[in-house]
């Protein structure tokens, strides 16, 4: 059985429908990659499987438990964390403090009124270490809002990574970055993924089809083709984009 | 031997800054100059209070970011409900103080479970609408209230503290238990917005989606900081009701929540904690100064803080801190200017 | 049974007529909301501006001493009141470029600065009208045409509360006509879909909410023209009409124009029935039933997703 499973989801809004029986299976410890294109459902899909809209049908099974329409901090407490296409950092807080409150050692403390996280030795420790794994060591105390979009963009991901979870999701990661920071964001996913399933929505197909074992196409709200970097490229709807030579 | 004083330091220093020891002194004396001055012991009372009552909002539209337009109701609420323990309960400062702040609470925490997972405008408009039932209910519902004519005769109780007792019968005496309020308030709040707690609310005002996201219930912040700031509310509506002896139906109105909106922004609440102590002082001086002149001052303060918004949303707290940044940066010079130096809005 | 329905006519008569009134005030409160993506909380205040400024052009009690407009105040009253009707709004309208060009500074910020300006500015334009016409209240002359009441069986009619909705009824028509039958309101509705269009378009976005902002504050002066002889005219009256207009925009749901004069009729509605039988409770009922709807229903009738939310 795979970590994380997804059967037969549908989701519409209004007449229209979003999502139409869509079965995922996301290995433990593989990075699993969703293309297609605007409009798809993609977001659609990681907002359902992360807890942001209930299904209309169909069950989302994480580790064996049944997590099918929990809220958000539910889902999040199993040990599932994402990341947003566009971006959702605290602006006011420095980079250390956005990490910080992602430590589940903090959500503990979450009503603790007698604690002071910036006197939190251990909480200070784990935070800065992991700027220093998504490479903005020495830009602790620096206002998020102040950091370059490259520098924004992963700390969009070390508050994901913070939280410690099982599973990641990130929502194009990619977006908006250079050739030179999207290698970086490479070489970090490559790293971190040693110890956390990672699924990734993208839009840069050479960057996923480097990186994912397996890769599902969604279109019209549907899977319509999944298997391997390699077999895809083989696929009708992969060809006729024009992007089967990039496999 | 010298590690003990610097750990006790550094705990105190959780506890206590320079500016709120400040503001303890400042106000601590008050009443021996304010007469001196030219200003009257009653205006101290009302400056304690209203600073209690700001603060509280402040923890909502400030902190939090939860745009309460209706807050008034609260503060009448605790008015009224520290009247009724007294006729009703118990003639005893502290069981009425306590009946204040528990049906206060009760009362805020039904609202909040009612809008908390709402945010924005829309939650601006669910608390105007439910201060305008409560507001209604109050001056309709007479047997309780007395209605139009409020709740009269309300007793300053004398101060019990077991050992020894005080009256509050004088402005003099009432102004030092309000101060004492005070005190409590401001450590307290001062501590909750520095703790975990603290980080998360404001977390929350900045973007309520990815707090959740993270693991934290963020409809139980909401209602929690919205019980407790209706809580500091009805407190700072005891007091009122002791000041003015008696609960008038005036001060839930929609009129009174806008203008402690006005105050708590005129001073910087968005982004000072001082900023709500300031543009009381602020707002009670201009209605005494301006007054003494004009009988349209509101006109003129109306005035003020429309350019305000113009010109510096960061009000008052927001002018300091830019005469603080320009100071430093002349201090860096071998010879600062003199003429440089930030202004004594911000040293009480 | 039949008698009491039949009791009940003039008070849905009233209420139709408050109703509407309360969707024309709201229509040029929600322009402003869809374009500028402002709360204006002076909309009651250029509400009762409009009404003073309607008194002032009718002449007797609140006329001006001046000897030049004494020739136009002898005019026959049907005159004055086209005129008012005409110019107060217009007058209304140039004090809302004001406030507009006050709230430039605003945009692009948080909402809530915007509140807060229009907030100021009510408190502001409130104490004017206490310091040019006193705290006393005004009442709107009418003329002949369209005052008294007329007898249908045993019950007795104000023809002015017919006039009121049928002028109600026909400006709401005329706003939709201009809406979606002209090129200008096509601007408008592209400006409150997304400002950035108007750019694309061609037009001025500043100069379009500046228009926009004058054109909300005109109706909001007709409305309060209208409402006049209903409610009285005093320094006040601005915050009794500005929450009435807040509860049908968030009841219809923001950016629904129907939406918003079918949730006028409602609160209009259950405002004058509730104050024919439980005077007391009138206005209480308006905001139960906004907290009930709102409840269940988090953005009204047929609202779309908005600026308010943020």
């Amino acid at each position: 059985m795979a970590l994380f499973e997804a059967h037969h989801l549908h989701k519409r809004f209004a007449d229209q429908v979003v999502l139409e029986d869509i079965t995922l299976s996301f290995e433990v410890n593989q990075i699993s990659g969703i293309m297609g294109p605007n409009g798809a459902g993609k977001t659609t899909c990681f907002n359902v499987l992360t807890g942001r809209y209930r299904p209309d049908r169909g069950k989302v099974l994480f580790d064996g438990q049944d997590i099918t329409g929990l809220p958000p901090r539910k889902i999040a407490r199993h040990g599932i964390a994402r990341s947003f296409q566009m971006m959702n950092l605290f602006d006011e807080y420095t980079a250390l403090e956005n990490i910080v409150l992602a430590l589940p050692e903090v959500r503990a403390k979450g009503f603790s009124v007698l604690h002071d996280l910036a006197h939190d030795g251990s909480a200070q420790d784990r935070g800065a270490a992991v700027l220093a794994r998504i490479g903005l060591a020495g830009r602790e105390h620096t206002l998020s809002s102040a950091l370059s979009y490259g520098q924004r963009r992963a700390l969009e991901i070390g508050i994901a990574l913070a939280a410690e979870p099982r599973m990641l999701f990130l929502d194009e990661p990619t977006s908006g970055l250079g050739t030179d920071a999207t290698a970086t964001l490479a070489a970090l996913i490559q790293e971190i993924r040693k110890s956390v399933t990672i699924v990734i929505i993208e839009h840069d197909m050479k960057f996923l089809f480097d990186l994912a074992d397996r890769i599902a196409v969604i279109h019209w709200g549907q899977v319509i083709a999944q298997g391997s970097p390699e077999a895809l490229g083989e696929n009708e709807w992969v060809r006729a984009s024009n992007l089967g030579a990039l496999a | 031997m010298s590690i003990l004083p610097q750990a006790l330091s550094a705990r105190l220093a959780n506890w206590f800054t320079a500016p709120m020891l400040v503001s303890f002194l400042v106000f601590g004396t008050m009443p021996f100059w304010i007469d001196a001055v030219g200003l009257y012991q009653y205006l101290g009372v009302e400056v304690m209070i209203w600073v209690i009552f700001a603060l509280a909002v402040n923890l909502l539209l400030g902190y939090t970011g939860l745009p309460s337009f209706g807050h008034g109701a609260f503060l009448g609420i605790g008015a009224y409900a520290y009247g009724l323990t007294q006729f009703n309960v118990a003639a005893n400062l502290w069981i009425s103080l306590l009946g204040a702040v528990v049906v206060t609470a009760a009362l805020g925490g039904l609202v909040a479970a009612l809008i908390s997972h709402r945010r924005g405008i829309y939650f601006a408009l669910m608390t105007i609408a439910c201060a305008q039932i409560f507001y209604f209910v109050a001056s309709k519902w007479t047997d309780m209230t007395g209605g139009e004519d409020g709740l009269l005769n309300i007793l300053r109780l004398p101060v019990d503290l077991g050992l020894t007792e005080f009256s509050i019968k004088s402005n003099f005496n009432l102004y030092y238990l309000c101060f004492a309020a005070y005190v409590i308030i401001v450590v307290l709040m001062w501590r909750l917005v520095h703790s975990p707690f603290g980080q998360i609310i404001r977390a929350i005002k900045q973007n309520d989606s990815r707090v959740a996201f993270l693991g934290y219930n963020v409809w139980l912040y909401k209602w929690l900081i919205f019980t407790l700031s209706c809580a500091i509310s009805g407190l700072a509506g005891a007091l009122f009701a002791m000041a003015q002896e008696g609960a008038y139906i005036n001060i839930m109105s929609l009129q009174w929540s806008g203008i402690v909106i006005l105050m708590v922004l005129i001073g910087g609440g968005f982004i000072n904690f001082w900023g709500p102590v300031l543009g009381v002082i602020f707002y009670f001086l201009a209605r005494d100064i301006l007054g003494a002149y004009t009988d349209t001052w509101l006109l003129w303060f109306g005035l003020i803080f429309v350019i305000m918004v113009m010109f510096k949303p960061e009000g008052l707290a927001g002018i300091w801190h830019d005469a603080q940044s320009m100071f430093g940066r002349r201090k860096a010079k071998p010879q600062p200017d003199p003429s440089a130096k930030p202004s004594h809005a911000g040293g009480d | 049974m039949f008698d009491f329905l039949i009791g009940l006519l003039p008070h849905l008569l009233n209420g139709v007529a408050l109703g509407l009134l309360f969707a024309l005030l709201s229509l040029g409160f929600m322009l402003i909301i869809g374009v500028m993506e402002v709360i204006n909380l002076a909309h009651g205040s250029l509400f009762a501006l409009g009404a003073y400024f309607a008194v002032m052009l009718m002449g007797q009690d609140g006329g001006l001493p001046f000897a030049f407009m004494q020739s136009y105040y002898d005019l026959p009253a049907i005159p004055r009141y086209i005129i008012a009707l005409i110019v107060a709004p217009a007058l209304v309208g140039v004090v809302g470029m004001g406030l507009e060009i006050c709230l430039r500074r605003t945009y692009g910020k948080d909402p809530l600065y915007g509140l807060l300006l229009t907030f100021g500015a009510a408190l502001v334009l409130e104490e004017v009208i206490r310091e040019i016409w006193g705290p006393a209240e005004y009442f709107l002359p009418l003329p002949k045409a369209i005052s008294g009441g007329f007898f249908f069986g045993d019950l007795i009619y104000s023809n002015y509360r017919i006039f009121a909705a049928i002028f109600a009824m026909a400006m709401i028509g005329l706003l939709w006509a201009f809406l979606n039958r002209t090129p200008y309101g096509a601007v408008i509705k592209a400006g409150a879909h997304d400002s950035e269009m108007v750019r694309v378009l061609g037009y001025n976005l500043s100069r379009l909410r500046l228009y926009v902002f004058a054109f909300g504050a005109a109706l909001a002066a007709i409305a309060g023209i209208i409402m006049a002889p209903i409610w009285g005219v005093r320094p006040h009256v601005g915050v009794d009409a500005v929450i009435p207009a807040f509860v049908v925009i968030v009841l219809g749901g923001v950016g629904s124009f129907w939406g918003a004069v079918s949730a006028g009729l409602l609160v209009g509605m259950m405002v004058a029935l509730t104050a024919a039988f439980l005077t007391e409770w009138s206005l209480l009922s308006m905001y139960l039933l906004l907290l009930v709807v709102v409840t269940f229903r988090s953005r009204g009738f047929a609202g779309k997703a908005s600026a308010l939310e943020q």
